[in-house]
Formats: structure tokens, sequence, C-alpha cells
């Protein structure tokens, strides 16, 4: 019953997906507000048909109806009800349908919201993007339907991976997808744009709130990960450099560029072309990036489901796309206005030239150092692997003229600037990160080539944007992104050089030192939970002054069996003790490792900060 | 089927050697941060407790011990199981434009502004 209920509204969206398309050429033209009204209620048609139909599959997974086959393949009765729901999007046929009911909902607001805007560009954004939601349609009615029925109907299903059973993986995928699905709209908008030859003052005032909410919804998608990856995959990092990872900081660098080049367009009318390219690449790695999770084609962790025949139609849809996109921009390029208003080079203007060229640089970093491997493996047969040691290589050289080139920037005026301004204040303060940098490596021993220009350029941007604060000009929503970022910098930096781990086989009793403190393993005990077993070590980490109780589960999750580790992590705001242990194949002894991660907290936080200043932004503009 | 048949071998000798026994020094954390394990799905021989990742990480200790250094580890390792453990490839014919790319892209990147702006 709900197959059919979900079915049938698939196919009334798709049909209506047709009819607008069908009709979009015919309106053009016209001028009519009829028209738009019966555009209005067919997008409304389609976006409630989306809507039932992911009601009914998050029904599906509810009352567990094992006819569905995407139920019986990732979903169990004994599941706690908030993961039968989250385990609606955690499989590969439910998450297409939250982005296609994403893409939908957005279109619908992007209609509602743009009615002063011309005709002719509104129909056009429409038009583009009913040709990316009938894609995904067909893509998911052919290739990935969640609702195939299953005959007879089984007892019981198979279960959800116990690792994607978590409450931060459980939301985070659909805040990235409102992240990558918001950069559908700047796509189809720029194009439309690019052909109505709107691209001007007016796109920029509103593409920048769609730039800003997928921008937003992005980042604290990355930093949701992030955390689910730093406490549950146990391995104490939070960024691996893995593929799928990767794939999601990709149109995170693009956006940040774009933004910065939006703001420029507002309120100088330059760089279109640029923008428009920007809007074009950034939507392509966004897909490219469901492309490239969803093949199987990346060697990762995060990789739960794939089918290379799916892998063929994204990409096939993605080579259109992209061909579209190029083949209208080059034969409407002339229509931008090109008036590149005289520039000098110390000016706001070239600091955001700048800004997009690092932007540019770190991202095609991650894109070559993601993808080359698999182009080398098709090409050649040779096996090769790119991880943290080469994107720290190429990238941390740059990083120090990068965050200099931020402290400075934001403080230049438009147009022209003078050079002996920069010099006075902020030499004083680049003089002062010379000293703290000094005086702190050297107090904590740490002598790397790198490490002290790192710490320099870090602590000069931290010391810019807290003295950015007092500075009337910038507006606040700016100055605390920025500050965000400069603190995340530094409590990267400062994280990793002064992290401290420890790991050993211990059995029940055992006492280990560790620089000043003693671990002891104190007990052990076995409890039930309802769909897991589970151990429950208990370590007193204790040094002179204080000690605290760290609890590290291991959990023996039944359906499917599959055995995870639970670190347990008592956060201050100094810093995190994290502590996992791991059952080992000797008898009785475990393997257990602690680690001391100072400034952890600061990491998210900072994060937080980030996303903070383009929430404010946005409210204040329209509050 | 040849890193089966090695895996078998150095899980044999494992037997040899007591587990229970204390910590991996910082050089052993250190160098398998930067291999693959490789029966694992996208893991650090660091991050994975696979039984692979543990008899990699004894093998690493028995040959600091053996006094050679990080080089030479890295080189075994790569004659052993092919380039594909190590997660910071070599620069050599295949994989020169892995590392240049991204920094002619840069420099290209950095003329065309500086042509864009006037100087004066």
């Amino acid at each position: 019953m709900l197959n059919q209920i979900g079915n049938y509204s698939l196919y009334i969206a798709l049909l209506s997906s047709i009819l607008i398309i069908i009709q979009s050429p015919t309106l053009l033209n016209q001028n009519n507000i009829n028209v738009s009204g019966r555009i209005f209620s067919l997008i409304s048609i389609q976006s409630l048909m989306i809507i039932i139909s992911f009601i009914a599959l998050i029904i599906a997974f509810i009352i567990s109806d094992f006819s569905n086959e995407a139920v019986y393949t990732n979903s169990h009765t004994s599941k706690p009800l908030f993961y039968k729901i989250t385990g609606t999007w955690g499989n590969h046929e439910g998450s297409l349908l939250l982005w296609l009911l994403v893409l939908s909902i957005f279109l619908l607001i992007f209609t509602i919201t743009s009615k002063n805007l011309s005709n002719k560009y509104r129909i056009l954004t429409l038009l583009f993007q009913e040709i990316i939601i009938a894609g995904f349609l067909l893509f998911i009615l052919f290739t990935s339907n969640p609702f195939m029925s299953l005959f007879p109907i089984p007892n019981e299903g198979t279960g959800l991976n116990p690792i994607l059973q978590d409450p931060a993986l459980a939301i985070h995928p659909p805040i990235l997808y409102l992240g990558y699905v918001g950069t559908s709209i700047i796509f189809s908008s720029s194009l439309a744009a690019l052909i109505s030859g709107s691209v001007n003052k007016t796109w920029a005032k509103h593409i920048k709130n769609w730039v800003l909410v997928s921008w937003i919804f992005l980042s604290i998608g990355i930093l949701l990960g992030s955390i689910w990856a730093y406490y549950e995959l146990g391995w104490g990092g939070f960024w691996f450099w893995d593929p799928v990872e990767n794939v999601s900081l990709m149109p995170w660098f693009c956006l940040t560029a774009l933004f910065h080049t939006i703001l420029i367009l507002e309120k100088r009318e330059m760089f279109h072309s640029w923008a428009v390219i920007l809007s074009i690449t950034t939507f392509s790695l966004s897909m490219s990036g469901t492309f490239l999770v969803r093949s199987g084609i990346l060697n990762s962790i995060h990789t739960f489901a794939n089918d290379p025949s799916r892998g063929v139609f994204i990409l096939c849809f993605l080579f259109i796309l992209i061909t579209l996109s190029i083949f209208i921009y080059f034969f409407y390029q002339n229509k931008i206005k090109n008036n590149f208003t005289k520039t000098y080079i110390v000016s706001k203007e070239t600091a955001v030239l700048v800004n997009n060229l690092f932007m540019m640089f770190f991202l095609s970093v991650v894109l070559i150092g993601t993808v080359y491997p698999i182009f080398l493996e098709v090409v050649n047969n040779d096996k090769i692997s790119v991880g943290p040691p080469f994107y720290h290589k190429l990238i941390v050289p740059f990083l120090i003229p990068f965050l200099i080139f931020m402290a400075i920037g934001p403080n230049l005026n438009w147009i022209k600037d003078k050079i002996n301004k920069i010099n006075l204040q902020q030499l004083l303060f680049f003089i002062l990160s010379i000293i703290i940098s000094f005086i702190f490596l050297k107090s904590v021993g740490i002598s790397y080539l790198f490490s002290l220009p790192l710490f320099i350029a870090s602590i000069f941007l931290f010391l810019i944007t807290i003295k950015n604060f007092s500075v009337k000009k910038t507006n606040l929503s700016q100055k605390i992104s920025h500050f965000g970022f400069s603190l995340f910098i530094l409590s990267v930096l400062v994280n990793g050089v002064l992290a401290k781990e420890y790991s050993s086989n211990m059995k029940v009793g055992d006492e280990r030192k560790f620089l000043n403190k003693t671990i002891k393993f104190e007990s052990l005990k076995v409890y039930e939970s309802k769909n897991y077993q589970s151990l429950e070590a208990n370590f007193k980490i204790s040094d002179k002054n204080n000690s605290i109780n760290l609890k590290p589960e291991v959990r023996v999750y039944d359906q499917p069996q599959t055995i995870t580790s639970e670190a347990d992590i008592k956060s201050t705001l100094y810093s995190d003790n994290f502590l996992v242990f791991n059952i080992l194949k000797n008898d009785g002894f475990y393997n257990v490792r602690y680690q001391i991660k100072p400034f952890m907290i600061w990491i998210w936080i900072s994060i937080i900060l980030i996303s903070f200043g383009g929430i404010l932004s946005i409210v204040k503009k329209n509050g | 089927m040849k890193i089966k048949i090695l895996v078998l071998i150095i899980f044999y000798l494992i037997s040899f050697f007591n587990l229970s026994h204390g910590a991996n020094s910082e050089k052993v954390d250190q160098i398998s941060k930067n291999l693959r394990c490789l029966i694992c799905q996208g893991q650090s021989v660091y991050d994975s407790q696979s039984d692979f990742a543990l008899s990699m990480k004894i093998l690493i200790q028995n040959k600091i011990d053996e006094g050679k250094n990080d080089e030479q580890i890295y080189d075994f390792l790569k004659s052993k199981y092919g380039e594909w453990i190590v997660y910071d490839p070599e620069i050599r014919k295949n994989t020169v434009l892995l590392w240049v790319l991204p920094l002619i892209l840069f420099v290209f990147g950095g003329i065309l502004i500086f042509r864009k702006v006037s100087i004066k």
C-alpha cells in the first residue's frame, strides 16, 4: 500500500516536471501573471507529491513494513524508533529521495521569494531546476527506487549498519544535502541570469542569500560529520582527508570563493563572468560529490551503498548538465557586461581576487588529490594512495601567505588604498605574533620547519581579527566569521602540536604510567541494550591533583552483526580526554588508546562561529 | 593473493611476540599514520585495529629495532606491498602531474590577477 502511494506520487511529480519543461519555452515571452500562477500550482503539486512519497517512506520505516525492499535491507524491528526514522535516509534510495525532497522544496521557496524579479529570469531558473528534478526522478524511479515491493513479505529486516546509528550522523546527511541542493538553485539561476542578460547587482543581491544558505548548511554538515568521525570511528582525529570528506569540502571552497565574489558584484558591478563560472562549478562539484560517493568508485570507510550502474547514470546526467552549462556559457557570454573598472593592486577588490586564488588552489589540491588516483588506476593500472601527507605538504605552505592576506585584505578600502597605511599598526601586531609564537614553540619544545611561520601567520590573523571588532567600518557578521576562521586554524594547530597519546594492551586491574598521569583499568561489565550488547570498561585517569573516570564501550550489535567501539570523551575548555578500547584476540587483554587533545572543543566552536556569521548576515538583512 | 600470504605469515609471526607488552613507540605511530591498512576501507594502519594493522605495527617496530631509518622502512614496505600502501605518493613519471598541477594553476591564476589590476 505504502509502496504504491510512494510510486504513484513520484510518477505524478515526474509528470509535473515534464509539463513544466514543455510549457516553459512558450511562457518565456509572455508577461502574464496567470501564466506564472499555473507554473506555481504545478510546482506546488510536485512538491506535495514528493513530500507524500517521503512521508510514505518514513511511515514504512516506522512501522517496519518489510514488503518494502529498502526497509527490509536497512531496518529491523528491534531498532529504536529514532533510528528507524533516520534510517530512512541512512541508505542509498532514501537519501536520494531526501535530495529530491530538498530540491523541490527549495524550488518552491525560490518561486515564492523571487516574485519581484523578471519573468524571463524566473521561468528560466524554473526550467533548469526542473531538468535537474526530472533527472533525479528518473534516476530514483529506474535505478534506485525506494518503493520496491518484496513478496513473500519477510518477517524481519536485516538491520541498519550500527556505525550509522548515531545522533550526529542521523542529522548529518539532511544538513549536508541542504547545502548541496542549495547550490543547484545557484546553478540554475546563474544560467538563467546569463541567458536573460541580467547578471548584475540585482541578481547578486538576490542570489547572495542562496549562496549564504548553502554555505551555512554545508559548513554545519561538514562539522557534524567531523564530530561524528571524532567520537564514533574511534580514531581520535576529526579530519582524515578521506575521499568522501574531501567531496564535501570541495563545494565549500567554491562557495566561499563565490560568496566573496558575489559581494564585489553587488557593490562594484565587477567579476560577472567569474561569478557565473563559480556558480556552475559549485553545483558540478556537489553533483560529482554525490556521484563519487554513490558510485562506489571511492575507497572509503564512509561508502555504505554502491552500485556501478547507478554511477553510470549520475555520470551521464552530470556530463549532460555540465556540457549544457558550458555551451550556454559560451553562447551567451557576450551578453555579460564586461566593464572591468580600473582596480589598483592595493584594494579590497584585489584582496577578494587573492582570496579566490587561494580558494581555487585549495580546491584544486583536494580535487586532484581525490580523483587523480582513480584516473591513474584506470589509465595505467597504477595504484597509488593519496592521503594526509600529500595534502599537508601542498596546503600548509600556502596557508601561511593566505592567513596573512586574510588579515590584511578586509581592512583595505575599495578601488585604491595606500600601501603605507597597512604597515603602521599591522607591523606592530606582526612583531607581537612573532614574539608570541617564538615563546610558545620554545616552551613546548617544538622546532619543526613550518611550525614557526605557520604559528606567526595564524596568531597574526587571530590578533587582527580581534582588533577588527573595534573598527566600525566592516560589518559584524564578517568579523565573526573571520574571527571564527582564525580561531579554527589556531585551535587545529595547537591541538596538532600539543596532542598526546598513549596506546597499550591492558587487562583488568592493570596500571600504566603516562606523562604525569596514571591510567588504571578498574573494571569491566557487560550489559544488554535494546539492539546490542555492551562491554563497558571503567578507566581511572589520575594525576596528583584530581582524577577522572572514563567509560568507553565495545558494542556488539546483532542486526547486522557488527562490533563498534564507543570512545568516552570528557571535554573541558582546555582539553579533551579521549579513551577508546578494543578487544584483542589474546585472552583478557584489551587494546587501550588514551589521548589528550588540547583545545578540541574550540575547533567545533570556531566552525559554529564561522557559520553563525553567515546566519547573522541573513537575519540582519531580512530583519 | 601475495598480500594474503604475507598477512598470514606475519600473523603467524605475531604468536612469537607477546602482544601484551607495552606501548607502541612514537616512531611506530608516526610511520603507521602514513600507511594504508590494505584490508580496511580507507583507514590508516595507525587507526585500524585489524589483524593486518596490528601485525604491521609489530613489523615496523621490529624494523626500527633492527636500526632501519624511516626511508628504509617505507622502501621495504613499498617493495613488499606496492606503492599503494603509502599515503604519500613519490614523485615519478605517473605522479608528477598530481604534485605539480595545483601549483601550475596557482601560478597561472596569480599571473591572471596581476595582469588585470593596475600596479600604480
